[in-house]
C-alpha cells in the first residue's frame, strides 16, 4: 500500500476498533452499566468506573466541534500542509480527532462549526484502516 | 519528639492488578495501573471519584484522564524505585496540610510485556502515555505536532462561542511586547537585541507568518534558553534574611485532561479550579489582585486563563489587553516581564512567572540578574498561573508582599 503518513501502534485492548475499520465500521466502546459511549477506548468507564465495557457499531455520523488549519507540520505530515484538523462530536457521544476532508484549508472561514460530517476509512497497512471524517456532500 | 508530620496520615488499603507475573497476554503499564486502582477502590469502598491526590512516577496526568477524575494534588516524582516511598511522604504532607483527604499512590510497569509490546517507561506528559496510551493511539494518525497545532482549536472554538476575532487576541501580543520593550532582559526588548524585537502593532501581529490558522507566529511564544530558581524558607528563617519575603498566601492545582482529545470545553481550563483553591486558601479574590502573571504560550492561553482566574468575565479576557488595563500604566498589569510571547519561553515557562512575581512584589523588578530596581508596578498582590500540556494542567498561586 502507498500510505505514507504515520500509522498508530496498537494497544492491547483496541483490536475490535481496528477490526471494525477494515470492515468499514466505526466501533465505539460503551459502558454496559451507565450506557455511555466514551472515546478513546479505556480499561474502565470514565463516567461510572464500571469495568463492564462493550463495543458497539456506531453510525459514523458527527458534527464539527472545532478545527484549525495546520500550516506548519512535522514529519510525513509536513508536505501535506496546509491541512485542516478537527475535533468531531460523535452522534453517539464523546469526541474524535481527525484530519478533515472535503474542505478548503485556504478558506478556513468557510468551514462551519456544527457542520455534519461522516466517517470514511483509508487503508494504511494490512492491519490498519485509518478513519477520516469528511464534510457531508463534499 | 515526633515531627509535625508524624501520624498525619495512614495507609488504608493496598491492592494489585488482576494478574501479575509473566503474563502470556501482554499488558500495558496503563492497564496495570488502572486495574490496581479499581481493585483498591473495591477493597476500601472508597469510590474512584473520591480520589483527590494521585502520586506516580510520571503517570498521574494520564491516570486521572483515563479515570475521568479531576485531582487537587498531582505528584509525578520519578527518581527510581524509592519514588513510591517518597510519594507516601508527599501524600502525608498534602493530607496534613489539608489540601486533600484521599491520596492514591499508583504503580504499573509491564517489565515483561514491554519486551513484546514496549511501553515500560514513563508516560509522555502532555501527549498521553506514548505509543501504548489509547489516547495517543487514537490521535497519532492526524498530523498534530507542535503545541500551536492543538491550541489553535481552542481559539477557533472561543471565536465561535463568543464572537471574538484574531484581532482581539492580537492586542495581547502587542501589549505584552510593550512590556518587553521596558525590560532589557527580554529577548524581544529592542531591534538591536533581536531583529524582530522592539514594539509591534496589531496589524503586524495579524499579517505575520501563519503557523496554525488562526494563529500567526506573533500569537505564539518563542522557544529560547532560560534558567531560573527560587528559594522558599520558613517564616523564621525569612525574618533573618536581607531579602524581602514574598508570601505564598494561596496555592492550588488541577487538571482537565492530558490529551486535548479529552478537553471537555475548549474555552475553559482547570485554572478555574486551581484558582478557586488558591483564592480560598489565601482568603482573597480576583478583585484584590494588583498584578497577574499568566503563562502566555499563545495569546489564546492568556485570554482564557484571565477568564478562568476571574480577572474578566467568560469570553472577555482579551478586553483586559485590548482596553489597556493589562498594559504599562493600566489598572491590572499582566505579564510585566514581557511574557512567554516576548520575554523568554524555553518550553516550560512556570519558572519565569515565579521570578517576575518575586521581583515585582519585592520591589526589585526588573532589570538584571541581581534584581536591581527598575520598572516597578508597586503591586502588593499577584496571581500566578502556569498551564501545562495542551491546556491540560494548571497551578495557581496567590503571592503577597509584606505590608
Ligand atoms: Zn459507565
Amino acid at each position: 500500500m502507498s500510505y505514507k503518513l504515520p500509522i498508530p501502534a496498537k494497544g492491547t485492548h483496541t483490536q475490535p476498533f481496528w477490526d471494525g475499520t477494515k470492515a468499514g465500521q466505526l466501533m465505539l466502546p460503551r459502558c454496559t452499566d451507565c450506557n455511555r459511549v466514551h472515546w478513546y477506548p479505556r480499561f474502565i468507564c470514565p463516567f461510572c468506573h464500571s469495568s463492564d465495557l462493550e463495543w458497539i457499531q456506531a453510525s459514523g455520523e458527527g458534527t464539527i466541534h472545532t478545527y484549525a488549519v495546520q500550516h506548519m507540520a512535522f514529519g510525513a505530515w509536513a508536505k501535506e500542509a496546509p491541512y485542516v484538523t478537527a475535533y468531531i462530536d460523535l452522534k453517539e457521544g464523546d469526541r474524535m480527532l481527525t484530519v478533515l476532508r472535503g474542505v478548503d484549508p485556504l478558506r478556513p472561514q468557510d468551514i462551519k462549526i456544527g457542520a455534519a460530517v461522516t466517517v470514511e476509512f483509508e487503508p494504511a497497512d494490512d492491519d490498519t484502516h485509518i478513519p477520516f471524517w469528511r464534510l457531508v456532500g463534499e | 519528639m515526633p515531627g509535625k508530620l508524624s501520624r498525619a496520615a495512614a495507609i488504608v488499603g493496598a491492592a494489585e492488578a488482576n494478574e501479575i507475573g509473566f503474563l502470556k497476554q501482554p499488558v500495558t503499564s496503563l492497564q496495570l495501573h488502572i486495574e490496581a486502582i479499581k481493585n483498591l477502590s473495591e477493597q476500601t469502598g472508597v469510590p474512584i471519584a473520591k480520589i483527590e491526590g494521585v502520586f506516580s512516577t510520571g503517570w498521574s496526568s494520564e491516570l486521572c484522564e483515563h479515570l475521568g477524575i479531576r485531582p487537587k494534588y498531582i505528584d509525578t516524582t520519578a527518581v527510581g524505585g524509592c519514588s513510591f516511598e517518597m510519594h507516601v511522604h508527599h501524600a502525608m504532607a498534602a493530607i496534613h496540610a489539608g489540601i486533600i483527604d484521599i491520596a492514591v499512590v499508583s504503580h504499573g510497569e509491564n517489565g515483561h510485556s514491554a519486551q513484546k509490546i514496549g511501553g515500560r517507561g514513563i508516560a509522555n506528559y502532555g501527549l498521553g502515555g506514548g505509543a501504548t496510551s489509547p489516547g495517543f493511539e487514537m490521535t497519532a494518525a492526524y498530523g498534530i505536532g507542535g503545541a500551536s497545532s492543538n491550541y489553535a482549536h481552542a481559539m477557533v472554538r472561543h471565536m465561535h462561542r463568543y464572537g471574538t476575532t484574531t484581532e482581539d487576541f492580537a492586542h495581547i501580543a502587542k501589549v505584552t511586547r510593550d512590556w518587553a520593550t521596558l525590560n532589557p532582559r527580554a529577548a524581544m526588548y529592542s531591534k538591536e537585541k533581536h531583529p524582530f524585537g522592539g514594539p509591534i502593532t496589531v496589524e503586524q501581529v495579524e499579517s505575520s507568518r501563519m503557523i496554525t490558522w488562526p494563529m500567526t507566529i506573533l500569537h505564539c511564544c518563542m522557544v529560547a534558553d532560560h534558567g531560573g530558581a527560587v528559594m522558599l524558607t520558613s517564616p523564621k528563617i525569612a525574618a533573618g534574611l536581607n531579602t524581602a519575603p514574598v508570601w505564598v498566601a494561596g496555592a492550588g492545582e488541577s487538571m482537565g485532561h492530558s490529551n486535548m482529545l479529552e478537553m471537555p470545553d475548549f474555552t475553559a481550563t482547570s485554572a478555574c479550579h486551581s484558582a478557586d483553591a488558591a483564592y480560598t486558601m489565601a482568603g482573597m479574590g480576583p478583585s484584590e489582585m494588583e498584578l497577574a502573571l499568566i503563562y502566555d504560550s499563545f495569546t489564546i492561553t492568556a485570554a482564557i486563563t484571565a477568564e478562568m482566574l476571574g480577572l474578566a468575565p467568560r469570553g472577555q479576557g482579551h478586553l483586559l489587553w485590548k482596553e489597556g488595563h493589562a498594559a504599562p500604566g493600566g489598572r491590572l498589569p499582566i505579564n510585566t516581564n514581557g511574557g512567554g510571547l516576548s520575554f523568554n519561553h524555553s518550553g516550560m515557562y512556570g519558572m519565569p512567572l515565579l521570578i517576575e512575581a518575586y521581583r515585582q512584589l519585592s520591589g526589585t523588578a526588573e532589570d538584571g540578574v541581581h534584581g536591581d530596581k527598575g520598572k516597578q508596578t508597586n503591586a502588593r498582590t499577584c496571581v500566578v498561573n502556569g498551564t501545562g500540556g495542551a491546556l491540560s494542567t494548571t497551578g495557581t498561586l496567590v503571592l503577597v508582599s509584606d505590608e
